[in-house]
């Protein structure tokens, strides 16, 4: 039945893309789950309890509720599948930090100390992760971050992984690529100086703007919550920068796509991770035409898998999924998959296995693990057009 | 510095949709005497059910707008009834009104955030694009461009000062208002039925938060359950420097941060922008308490 | 003392409290006191939290930047805090209820601006000094200061605690402690009857900050990382909400209800979604039907009257009715 769907779902985008459709055709049924390293588990449990402490209450739940519900949407697909073994069911313990230190450090402390969880996904927030994974390192329980992107994440220690491309691994590629295409000379730069996401993101842009010798003529800031930019985008584009380098979450990302469009700017608008949300495109419209985004995953991608992923997500939940909750879906499969190598629920096992992991083909593109755990994958640098992404190129930048 | 005029432009665009936040904090501290910190809470209800009634219910914005507003007035009476009447009934300090109002509006916050999930697949959802003219309008001579929603709200800002206005000074019920706001036991003996003076401010301080709510809504499309925390620091501040208790104070008080803000921004200073704010809030508080606007506390009506 | 750590954490482990929560706990009670001194003196302060950020700041840079040992780093963070607090209450202390809230409020919020852009001002600073472009990264803005050692014990909390319950019983009995009632009763005639108003309010608004700064220090040596934007308007209202729930009648009140208010959360993990409305509705419940907070001696009177009135009514018609069967 649901196999079916999948097929139809495949079949019908694969009728509405046509070079997708020759990808489509030539591969095997893609499906999570067929990643063939390790033969079927023996040893496991009846029931394997795994912990997730996603931000699920407050402003965080934005991004921690379609976490939750991704890693939901697998754990049915890996319990569908008899992934883990005959009879075996994946469980997943789900824990709200509300987006506050000590609720991850007490949510950490229940699912290590009193649930005995084999592993843990989580938690949402970088500052999160900073507090409560000392827990899961000292107690010697695999944790993985599905959107820590701050530096240093994993020095936390051997038991500490995420799935999430920090900055590092995505911006200086785009704005390498940006700088030769557009020929960008100098440039103006917004960012959100009151958030750790997005001022991780400034200091690459930065690095790497001057890395490729690209004037920085002005900066300006916001703080999270703001929705009107209009007076520092009026500020930065009187200077006549040749494009916008922007760090900012997806709701504000929005927002200043659309008001620099008001403003009259018609150049590139160059941003990082948080424009990769479904609602940025959405909702810019029009506006969103030149946005160019270097991103660890985009909805637009055409791998079969993430494809398939988006199609799934919508289905059950009526809404897109954006790239952390695609990062979270992944999480909850390389975690099932660890366990599933280990053939054993414990935790020292499955940190290992864990580490082994590579090409994995996933929603994200071929995914590996670097020797600090660190993920490894192909990032995408895109550019809106028609209301759609495209793979950024000299063409689909087309002057 | 060529773009000065586009910057009034913004600080008047932005400063509108300020005031008209600030207006229903100010109606209910003008006749009560609290400070009602749910009102951010009014403002979210109001572009909450403005996005359910448009996004699911497929109603157009003439049925859904004054809907929200009705709904955001509802809302509020039922804050009085829950939140201020109980304690007011009991002698309980003013202080101790504004923490129950806190304590409602987080209820308020939790229980929108309960409804969004099953309607929206998350706690974030959009009104469609393109429900308001949101094209600019361009003025190559001055180099001005100018977005046509953000003059609408400056218009209805204006518009229900004006009617608020004449509410309060020409109407009978009016009159009553001002009685009870002056002084509730002398009013009460002149056979003006106190509670009733009290739900109906709430109820226009609901409307007036539900149609900022809902027009905020419709500008940045994006709606939350916390969208009222963006707006309730600003709306206090604003209040506060036009003059607790002014109507007209609010109005002058939201244009002016957006003023600070915006020039804060433009001189370079966007780090700062709010640590201006605060700061001449902070100096106008010492030299005159009762803002630029208000009268003092033994006059106050 | 580990041992006695133990065995309470093994008591309330079935309530879903482990030993972080407790440590949490026991920071919320510091804090529930930091509010109580300027409640019980009629001020309504809202500035806890701003102080709770400029000590765990001065701690952790003390503790981090200077490798002294976590006393130091307390000693340090609440000097700080108390030397910040004197300027800023001369001139706000003169403003009472909401006008003090608020200018209180924007004190908490200018605090973390400053914290936010610390490091961009001290490098113009010394961009301005050197005359060529310096970057100094020292509180690392929002990204906050990581890897903080987890060096405060319970034990420590339990103790300070203990020390600053004992402090405030002396306070009441003396000649501060009248001051501070009498004024919250009523400024004019504390004034009239001899009481320096303005010295008091100060004193106390010092005591406050350094209390709050105190817990500053204790919270960021256990969540290994700060950041500017933990210590906002959000954690004020919280901080509020210890004595509100609580209630300020006595100093136990806003103990008790750090205690509860740091638990709750975790106590009522089981109802998962709903846990937040009803945190909610037991913050309001406790404001409408209990006006002096769960800890209110006059109100516990009140009750045991009722309820021994009610006893003696019941005896009586007991007695009548026993009276009239035969």
């Amino acid at each position: 039945m649901s196999l079916l769907r999948r097929v139809l779902v495949v079949l019908l985008i694969a009728a509405l893309s046509a070079p997708v459709a020759v990808v489509a055709q030539d591969e095997e049924e893609p499906q999570m789950g067929q990643w063939e390293a390790c033969a079927d588990p023996e040893n496991l449990p009846e029931v394997v309890t795994i912990g997730a402490i996603f931000g699920q209450s407050g402003n965080i739940s934005v991004y921690g509720i379609p976490q939750s519900q991704a890693v939901a949407l697998a754990v049915n697909q890996i319990n569908e599948a008899e992934y883990l073994g005959e009879g075996v069911t994946l469980e997943v313990i789900y824990e709200d930090s509300a987006g506050a230190n000590e609720q991850a450090i007490a949510a950490m402390t229940k699912l290590v100390e009193e649930d005995g969880v084999v592993a843990v996904l989580g938690p949402t927030l970088s500052s999160e992760a900073f507090s409560a994974d000392p827990i899961a390192q000292e107690n010697g329980v695999p944790v993985m971050g599905v959107s820590n992107t701050a530096a240093g994440i994993t020095d936390m220690g051997e038991f500490v992984f995420r799935d999430s491309l920090p900055e590092a691994s995505v911006i200086p590629g785009t704005v390498a690529q940006a700088t030769e295409i557009f020929g960008l000379e100098k440039v103006g730069v917004l960012y959100g100086n009151d958030d750790d996401f997005t001022i991780s993101g400034y200091d690459v842009f930065v690095a790497a703007l001057e890395e490729n010798e690209v004037e920085i003529l002005d900066e300006a800031t916001f703080a999270r919550g703001d929705v009107d930019f209009n007076a520092q985008l009026t500020q930065l584009l009187s200077l006549e920068p040749d494009a916008l380098v922007v760090s900012a979450l997806a709701a504000e990302a929005t927002q200043i796509i659309v008001q620099a469009r008001q403003l009259g700017f018609e150049g590139p608008i160059i941003g990082g991770n948080g424009f990769n949300s479904p609602a940025v495109l959405a909702n810019a419209g029009e506006a969103s035409n030149g946005v160019v985004v270097g991103a660890a995953w985009n909805i637009a991608s055409p791998d079969p898998l993430s494809v398939l992923f988006a199609e799934e997500y919508e289905e059950e939940y009526g809404a897109l999924p954006d790239q952390f909750t695609a990062q979270a879906y992944t999480g909850a499969w390389l975690m099932a998959t660890a366990i599933r190598c280990a053939d054993s629920t414990d935790s020292a096992d499955v940190r290992d296995a864990l580490a082994a992991i590579t090409d994995f083909p996933s929603p994200l593109g071929v995914f590996s693990f670097d020797e600090n755990r660190n993920p490894v994958h192909d990032p995408v640098a895109q550019i809106a057009k028609d209301g759609a992404f495209a793979v950024l190129s000299a063409e689909t930048a087309g002057e | 510095m060529d773009s000065f005029l586009q910057q009034v432009v913004n600080a008047v665009s932005l400063g509108a949709i300020y005031s008209l936040f600030a207006l229903g904090y100010a109606l209910v501290f003008s006749i009560l005497g609290v400070l009602n910190l749910a009102h951010s809470a009014v403002f979210m209800t109001g572009a909450f059910v403005g996005l359910l009634l448009v996004d699911k219910l497929h109603q157009p914005l003439w049925i859904a707008a004054p809907l929200a507003m009705i709904a955001a007035g509802f809302v509020s009476i039922l804050l009085e009834f829950v939140a201020f009447r109980p304690l007011r009934q009991r002698g309980a300090a003013r202080m101790s009104q504004l923490i129950s109002s806190i304590g409602a509006a987080l209820l308020i916050v939790n229980l929108a955030q309960l409804a969004f999930k099953p309607l929206w697949g998350g706690t974030e959802a959009y009104f469609p694009q393109g429900l308001v003219p949101d094209q600019p309008i361009v003025i190559e001579a001055l180099s001005l461009r100018i977005v046509p929603i953000r003059m609408i709200i400056l218009v209805i800002a204006l518009a229900l000062v004006i009617a608020l206005q004449y509410l309060v000074m020409r109407t009978r019920i009016g009159q009553q208002m001002r009685a009870v706001a002056f002084n509730q036991r002398t009013a009460a003996l002149l056979g003006i039925n106190v509670g009733r003076v009290y739900v109906l401010t709430f109820f226009l301080a609901g409307l007036l938060g539900g149609a900022a709510g809902l027009l905020y809504g419709l500008v940045f499309l994006n709606v939350t359950p916390f969208i009222g925390d963006d707006v309730a620091l600003v709306g206090l501040t604003a209040i506060v420097l036009g003059g607790l208790g002014s109507i007209n104070g609010a109005l002058v008080g939201g244009f002016l941060v957006a003023a600070i803000q915006t020039f804060s921004i433009a001189i370079g200073g966007s780090n700062y922008k709010n640590a201006v704010v605060f700061g001449l809030l902070f100096v106008l508080l010492l030299a005159r308490p009762q803002g630029l606007f208000g009268q003092s506390e033994s006059t106050r009506a | 003392m580990d041992a006695l750590t133990q065995a309470l954490v093994d008591i309330l482990r079935p309530l879903g409290i482990t030993e972080p929560v407790l440590q949490f706990m026991l920071v919320n009670a510091i804090l529930g006191i930091s509010i109580y001194l300027t409640l019980y003196t009629g001020m309504f302060s809202l500035a806890n939290a701003g102080f709770m950020a400029i000590g765990a700041y001065a701690g952790v840079a003390a503790t981090q930047f200077l490798g002294m040992p976590l006393w130091l780093g307390l000693i340090i963070g609440m000097a700080v805090a108390g030397i910040i607090s004197l300027p800023i209450g001369l001139p706000v202390l003169r403003l009472k209820d909401i006008y003090l809230a608020i200018a209180t409020i924007g004190f908490g919020e200018v605090v973390i601006i400053l914290l936010l852009n610390f490091d961009e001002i001290i490098s113009s600073i010394a961009t301005a000094l050197q005359g060529e472009r310096v970057r100094i990264r020292l509180l690392e803005g929002a990204r906050g200061i990581k890897g903080i050692p987890k060096s405060t014990e319970t034990w420590m909390l339990f103790a300070f605690l203990a020390l600053l319950m004992f402090l405030l019983w002396r306070l009441h009995k003396s000649r501060l402690g009248r001051a501070m009632a009498a004024i919250r009763e009523d400024e004019r005639a504390a004034a009239n009857m001899g009481i320096n108003v303005v010295y008091v309010k100060n004193v106390v608004f010092v005591m406050s900050a350094v209390v709050a700064a105190s817990a500053g220090v204790f919270s960021a040596h256990l969540t290994r990382i700060i950041s500017p934007g933990a210590y906002g308007f959000d954690k004020a209202v919280d901080i509020l909400s210890f004595a509100v729930l609580g209630g300020t009648s006595t100093w136990v009140g806003p103990i008790v209800g750090g205690l509860v208010m740091g638990a709750l959360p975790e106590v009522l993990r089981f109802l998962n979604d709903l846990r937040g409305v009803f945190i909610g509705l037991i913050l309001l419940g406790v404001i409408l039907f209990l006006p002096g907070g769960l800890i209110n001696p006059a109100g516990v009177r009140l009750l045991l009257r009722r309820a021994r009135r009610a006893l003696r009514r019941r005896a009586d018609a007991a007695e009548r009715s026993s009276h009239a069967a035969p």
